[in-house]
């Protein structure tokens, strides 16, 4: 009886066409971003910030990305690591070699670098296609891998081959280095994810969003249509690169303060891959969704024994939690292949009708 | 400039001038090319059999190869233990049709695809539980001598554990080949491979069919964790070896066992060769990616494999 | 009984077309031209080339001999989406929709071409990209009306049944306001009242847009009732040409049809 959509009348295909079309949808957004913006970052300790909202806002942007070219364009990538990687190391050497360059602005940068990347990984995927493109994807994954390893240039020959992130302030308030507070470094995360999730959204139900679905749905028929091949399919490449080049650069600026390449490797692009496909492909909110679970789900595992009062040896704990892991996954796949965002979708159905069953 | 030359001249001039050791480097690249090919059949018969592409291959070989280690360890002669680890295989093989092959049935390929990777991440957390995740030795007696071989007026180096590994896989895969296209049960893999409802229609079993072909793959994998393990111990890097055997699929074609033998051997060889004359000049372990560079260019000209099928698109 | 709608020019002039695949040959030496504005239906046993027509005519496929002239301009290969930028537009006979999305999603598609705003701005929704989207949407919205297919808007066509994914594909198609609509099958599957309605829409297309439209189709009372010209083929050769009377009462064609044996 709460949320019903009854009486809600579009008038103008431009309210029709809004982000979220039914009213107590709006809301509830609305009250989840306030939350995040006003009362978290008063709330939230820093182990709360660190491993967990931080990092959830860092992939939650490249489970986007990811899900922009292989849930709406159908382009299968596992190469999602590598991309971070590239979004890292170029705002690594951005700063290092532009000290006064605004940090916002690197990132920028770098995401575009890192579009450039995609999109010249991108090319196979003109002659290939499923799981073939997927494992050229490998090659650019093990590749960009082996690049940042052994070209010292990369990581200015730092012998322990790791690289920091230097401090830098924007707006007066230190965001990145030893001194930035988790709370700072979060806003930002915070401020970066909300504006490009809308941009991506925004992407997404026009023109170039449906142009990338009637390539994967039937890429002959869009071909015939008028949709040109190379061009959306390098585009989806380019922004999904970036998105991931961006998430690279949060990941080491704001997250994690150092890296080394293995950072990024192939386990990355599979963790990656799994937010996006248990959050629902080809669904915005599946990729947060996709992302909490991914996040969240391994720190509850490390912690829920204590919480039950059991003590178990490390060694034990973490073969089971790689076990549970997996079980999770394979039996979310059974139960709803479509992901969390369908099982969502689900929920609000059962809630328009309640407390009626049908 | 140097590099240049590092890239283009260098490495040629090198093979010409010591061409037996050329000789014991590509010969090298082919024993481990039939290892890879090994792996790779495993994937291919799955694929041929349910359209899966099996993730889990590579943690296959790794918990094949504890068990069986696990089992020497606890006294087991190898007589028996190869045997009995065989079992477990079927067994894993059959709690894996059961509890993720039929709810799935029907389901996108790529979900399939990662319902093997939620597979392998429980197969390796299991594995290690019940065997302990240190480096195991894995000695089932295969002799590791050096042999000189003569050529001409010079000699070839090789491991002869290399050359038994070699025989054996060779062996396997020409078995294989035989099972498939001569015997009736392998008739029946092809059948459902091509249509499952065609074969359904004639009777054959799917259920059946995959709880066999996932055993055979498991046994494969018994055989390559075998080799593998006892070349480089028994441990978790075993199962990346299923990273390598991707391009070999690609560039066989992920529905052919000629594929699988003959891209196996080109990779072997490619990998090895590249990275003893070329290695040096860009930085060495060039191994880790130029096997996807070489199966990658490949793609480019054949996007199906060697031997794939070609997709034929109808509107 | 078809009304006088050509002004007599040509638009679309298939002259000694062959094609075949591999060893089979699907169509030999077939010629036929396609005035502005009728409608020419392609008519013949199954296996007779038809289809393999159409692709020849809209780039899919490119045929090893002969050429096609259109809109006076001749050629021998194209690319599918350069037929469609010339203003070619089809519908498929296994239906070639883009199963994820609405039914709204997939006529906008149709206006793709039509649609010039670069990504950024889409990005931000600003200005430009608005007015074209919601422009485009009105557009999109008539087809709908016309189409009646209201009520299915917003449901992903995979949901559809057979009938109203055939009645999508014609909008999709529509949407991009072509010249030369090619139509494959488009009445296959469906049952009295649904074949009713959709020959009511082409007619209308035919009518009120002065489309020129090019329609596959076995049901002959609908060709009948439809078409000002038929072409028959069998076997990938043409047997013959000319009004629907003429071509009913061909002894070739009644031939092709009752299935007398070819040597």
């Amino acid at each position: 009886m709460f949320y019903r959509e009854a009486g809600q009348f579009k008038t103008t295909y431009q309210s029709d066409q809004a982000i979220f079309p039914i009213a107590q949808d709006r809301w509830f957004v609305f009250a989840v971003v306030a939350v995040a913006y006003l009362v978290v970052p008063f709330v939230a300790n820093e182990y709360w910030l660190q491993a967990i909202l931080i990092p959830f806002l860092v992939f939650a942007m490249a489970a986007i990305g990811l899900n922009l070219l292989l849930g709406y364009a159908g382009q299968l990538s596992l190469g999602t690591g590598a991309f971070m990687s590239v979004g890292a190391y170029a705002t690594y050497k951005l700063t290092t070699a532009f000290p006064d360059m605004n940090i916002i602005v690197a990132f920028l940068l770098s995401g575009l670098i890192t579009a450039g990347v995609g999109i010249l990984f991108g090319i196979p995927s003109l002659r290939i296609k499923g799981l073939y493109l997927a494992v050229a994807t490998l090659a650019a994954q093990f590749f960009l891998n082996w690049l940042f390893n052994k070209v010292s240039w990369f990581y200015t020959h730092n012998p322990s081959g790791t690289i920091t992130a230097p401090p830098r302030t924007t707006l007066g308030v230190m965001v990145s280095g030893p001194e930035a507070t988790a709370e700072a470094r979060y806003m930002v995360c915070l401020i970066l994810v909300t504006v490009f999730a809308v941009l991506a959204k925004n992407l997404v139900r026009g023109r170039v969003g449906r142009s990338w679905m009637a390539i994967r749905d039937m890429d002959i028929a869009a071909e015939i249509i008028g949709f040109k091949p190379l061009h959306t399919k390098l585009l989806a490449f380019a922004i999904s690169s970036f998105y991931c080049g961006l998430a690279g650069a949060m990941s080491l600026y704001l997250w994690l303060g150092s890296a080394e390449t293995e950072a990024y490797n192939i386990l990355v692009s599979f963790q990656v891959l799994f937010m996006v496909i248990l959050g629902g492909l080809g669904s915005m909110l599946g990729s947060f969704l996709g992302a909490a679970f991914v996040t969240v789900l391994p720190v509850f595992l490390t912690n829920a024994p204590q919480l039950v009062g059991v003590t178990m040896a490390t060694d034990l704990q973490k073969h089971l939690e790689v076990m549970i892991f997996g079980g999770l996954i394979i039996y979310f796949l059974i139960v709803e292949p479509h992901g969390l965002a369908r099982l969502w979708q689900i929920a609000k159905e059962k809630l328009r009708r309640w407390p009626f069953p049908y | 400039m140097d590099i240049l030359t590092a890239i283009f001249v260098t490495p040629f001039s090198e093979i010409v001038a010591g061409p037996v050791f050329f000789l014991e480097v590509v010969v090298s690249g082919l024993l481990t090319g039939i290892m890879y090919s090994l792996v790779a059949l495993g994937f291919v018969l799955i694929f041929k059999a349910s359209g899966i592409f099996n993730f889990a291959q590579g943690v296959l070989v790794l918990f094949a190869a504890l068990t069986l280690v696990g089992l020497m360890e606890r006294g087991v002669p190898v007589i028996a233990a190869i045997p009995l680890t065989m079992i477990v295989m079927i067994v894993l093989a059959m709690l894996v049709e059961k509890l993720m092959l039929r709810p799935l049935v029907n389901q996108d390929p790529l979900i399939l695809f990662m319902a093997t990777i939620g597979l392998s991440f429980v197969l390796e957390g299991l594995g290690e539980t019940l065997w302990g995740s240190n480096v195991k030795r894995l000695d089932i007696g295969i002799p590791e001598d050096v042999w000189q071989v003569d050529v001409g007026d010079k000699y070839m180096l090789l491991n002869s554990f290399d050359v038994y590994a070699a025989v054996t896989g060779a062996i396997l895969v020409v078995g294989l080949a035989v099972f498939f296209h001569k015997t009736p049960i392998g008739r029946a893999l092809r059948a459902v491979a091509d249509d499952h409802q065609a074969a359904m229609s004639v009777g054959i079993p799917l259920r059946t069919i995959w709880v066999i072909v996932w055993s055979v793959s498991g046994m494969v994998a018994l055989v390559a964790g075998i080799m593998w393990g006892g070349k480089s111990g028994v441990q978790f890097s075993l199962s990346l070896i299923a990273l390598k055997a991707l391009p070999v699929l690609i560039l066989g074609g992920l529905t052919s066992v000629p594929g699988a033998i003959i891209g196996g051997l080109i990779i072997g060889v490619g990998e090895k060769v590249a990275e003893v004359y070329w290695g040096p000049a860009i930085g060495g372990a060039i191994e880790n990616w130029f096997a996807y560079a070489l199966a990658l260019v490949f793609l480019l000209f054949r996007p199906q494999g060697l031997f794939g099928e070609r997709i034929i698109e109808r509107v | 009984m078809a009304k006088e709608r050509t002004n007599g020019e040509v638009l679309l002039d298939v002259d000694n077309i062959s094609l075949s695949f591999g060893g089979v040959q699907a169509i030999q030496d077939v010629s036929f031209d396609v005035l502005r504005g009728e409608v020419r239906a392609i008519i013949g046993p199954n296996g007779a080339g038809k289809s393999s027509m159409l692709n020849c005519i809209n780039g899919f496929y490119h045929p090893q001999k002969g050429t096609i002239t259109y809109k006076g301009v001749k050629r021998s290969q194209m690319r599918t989406h350069e037929a469609a930028a010339q203003g070619i537009a089809r519908t498929f006979q296994n239906i070639a929709l883009f199963k994820g999305m609405s039914t709204l999603d997939n006529i906008m598609t149709g206006r793709n071409l039509k649609m010039k705003v670069n990504f950024l701005l889409q990005a931000l929704y600003l200005g430009p990209a608005r007015r074209e989207e919601l422009e485009h949407r009105e557009f999109v919205e008539k087809i709908i009306d016309f189409l009646e297919i209201q009520a299915i808007r917003k449901t992903p066509v995979g949901r559809l049944p057979y009938g109203l994914q055939k009645r999508v594909e014609l909008g999709r198609a529509l949407a991009a306001e072509p010249e030369l609509l090619l139509l494959d099958e488009p009445m296959a599957g469906m049952n009295t009242e649904e074949k009713e309605d959709m020959s009511r829409f082409i007619l209308d297309v035919s009518d009120e847009f002065g489309t020129t439209i090019v329609l596959i189709e076995h049901d002959m009372g609908v060709v009948m009732d439809l078409s000002d010209r038929v072409v028959v083929l069998d076997y990938g050769k043409k047997i013959a040409d000319g009004t629907p009377d003429e071509v009913r009462t061909n002894p070739d064609v009644i031939d092709a049809y009752l299935g007398v044996a070819h040597d």
